[in-house]
């Protein structure tokens, strides 16, 4: 039967699609392969003048992520010509706003890091003529470092932040959820400078950067799984509408996205390669495989979690 | 805020006959595909041949604690001085977040303007013209009632005093001004 009323297509509850999901993991990545970059150069702190392959891997991926991210964004909205507006009217109430804000100061330091960390890369892919810019800005690394790193922490927790904003949806309006995609932006942040470390800047895989970030792996998985195990127990306490949030896990394509992509594929290759032994384990095939494996996991997360979350409304 | 506009939906006296949705059409130039106000029937409810409908109104809440309004990024959805939640076009970049952030799902996309839009008691035409909305005007069976609540003579402050009433999800806090007058007759949905 035809109904009288209409188009209902406009009451979808599902708002934003793949391309925020997109945006979300390319943010992430952004943020964690930094937050990753930099811990590792302080934790470590040597006084070897050349910068790890890690560090230029972080250096690299940071502000590309960041910039397919927002070319993303902005392509989605419904007038990408004026994005504009977004940068001259903010409201600090809105999460967006917030996070518009913090981006402004984030792009521009990433660029700038670039250049410092590869300098000596520039000459080789043509950008010779950027070194100069890159000896300028080289006695300011230490505070643009720590700016960076405070930035970094925001990109990463805002993105959750933005979805747990809209309390009309159980599954993302929730405490876990910023914290979640901040670990989470952190290992997929670790698996892309694995690879770009492997593959751009002739890492062996044998540094005692990628040793110590690959230590870094196992607790940030289950940092992961916890927040993950958190969300559903507070749906499940909550009851209601919440509650049936919960379908989600045993219902439709996001159960089969949830269980495969984010389960099996993220969680389980990772952790299984563990067992392997350690000269096979640190071949770069498995190296690259491992790190696909948890960058695949980390981007159905953000599917599942924009999808399934807007499915289920209070 | 001096004023504070409210809807009331009589569900009892609503018949369904869309003639609101029509109107707000024509007056608000709505395109195709889209919708600032359907009633949408549910039912039959009851035995053969005492049969009857519920009536819901879907359209703006008018909500005291719009959430449209904290999260839009450049302040393009806002509350007017008087209190009627609205969008300002030229500030909107389309992000959809207001979108997705409306509880009550009744925000949309303007196919045309690209902008978002949804019901605001047609402050713009009638409203400025000391008017009626286009939807109140035009209800056959005097279903809906628009009005000031802070003004205790109004019919709408009497009919709220007067008639049991509810709103939707107010456990959001959203403190919605479409207020709704439940059918007499019961009705169980699953
Ligand atoms: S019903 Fe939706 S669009 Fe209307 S004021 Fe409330 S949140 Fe905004
Ligand atoms: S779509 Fe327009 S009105 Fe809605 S939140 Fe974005 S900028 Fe604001």
């Amino acid at each position: 039967m035809n109904n009288t009323w209409g188009d209902v297509a406009q009451y979808d509850p599902v708002t934003w699609n793949w391309i925020i999901a997109i945006y979300l993991f390319m943010a992430g990545l952004s943020a964690g392969s930094l937050l990753i970059g930099l811990g590792l150069r302080w934790w470590s702190n040597t006084d070897d003048k050349s910068e790890s392959a890690i560090l230029k891997a972080a250096a690299l991926i940071a502000p590309v992520a960041i910039c397919i991210g927002l070319a993303c964004l902005v392509f989605d909205l419904t007038k990408p010509f004026h994005f504009w507006l977004i940068l001259i009217n903010y409201n600090f109430e809105s999460v967006m706003a917030i996070g518009v804000a913090v981006l402004l100061f984030y792009i521009p330091l990433t660029f700038a890091y670039a250049l410092m960390v590869l300098r000596d890369e520039l000459a080789q892919w043509k950008l010779g003529f950027l070194t100069p810019i890159a000896t300028m800005l080289l006695p300011w690394r230490k505070p643009i470092e720590l700016v960076m790193f405070v930035l970094a922490l925001g990109v990463g927790a805002y993105t959750g932040f933005l979805l747990s904003a809209m309390n009309a949806y159980p599954m993302l309006n929730t405490a876990v959820l910023p914290a979640l995609f901040l670990v989470s932006g952190l290992s997929a942040g670790a698996a892309a400078n694995t690879l770009v470390a492997l593959l751009m800047f002739n890492s062996n895989g044998h540094e005692p950067h990628m040793k110590t970030m690959h230590g870094m792996e196992l607790p940030v998985v289950f940092a992961e799984m916890t927040f993950i195990f958190m969300l559903f127990c507070a749906l499940y306490f909550k009851g209601g509408a919440a509650a049936m949030a919960l379908a989600s896990l045993t219902t439709g394509v996001w159960a089969v996205v949830f269980w495969v992509g984010v389960v099996a594929i993220g969680f389980g290759i990772p952790l299984l390669s563990m067992l392997m032994p350690a000269h096979s384990r640190h071949t770069k095939g498995a190296m690259v495989t491992v790190a696909c494996a948890s960058l695949a996991g980390v981007l159905a997360l953000r599917h599942f979690i924009i999808y399934a979350g807007q499915s289920y409304i209070s | 805020m001096s004023q504070r506009y409210v809807i009331v939906h009589d569900e009892n006296k609503c018949i369904g006959c869309q003639a609101c949705s029509v109107a707000c059409r024509s007056e608000n130039n709505v395109p195709d595909g889209v919708s600032r106000l359907q009633v949408h029937i549910q039912g039959p409810f009851g035995e053969a041949p005492n049969l009857h409908f519920k009536y819901h109104r879907m359209s703006c809440q008018q909500c005291e604690n719009a959430p449209c309004v904290t999260v839009c990024p450049t302040g393009a959805a806002y509350i007017g001085d008087d209190g009627i939640v609205s969008i300002k076009p030229e500030k909107c970049v389309g992000c959809m977040y207001c979108v997705a952030a409306c509880p009550y799902k009744v925000r949309f996309m303007n196919p045309e303007t690209k902008v978002a839009d949804k019901c605001n008691f047609c402050k713009d035409t009638r409203l400025a013209r000391g008017e009626q909305p286009a939807c109140v005007d035009v209800c056959p069976t005097d279903a809906l009632v628009f009005g000031d609540t802070n003004d205790n003579n109004s019919q709408v402050a009497k009919m709220l005093l007067q008639r049991a009433n509810y709103q939707d999800s107010t456990h959001l806090g959203t403190k919605p001004r479409v207020y709704r007058i439940p059918t007499k007759k019961g009705g169980i949905v699953s």
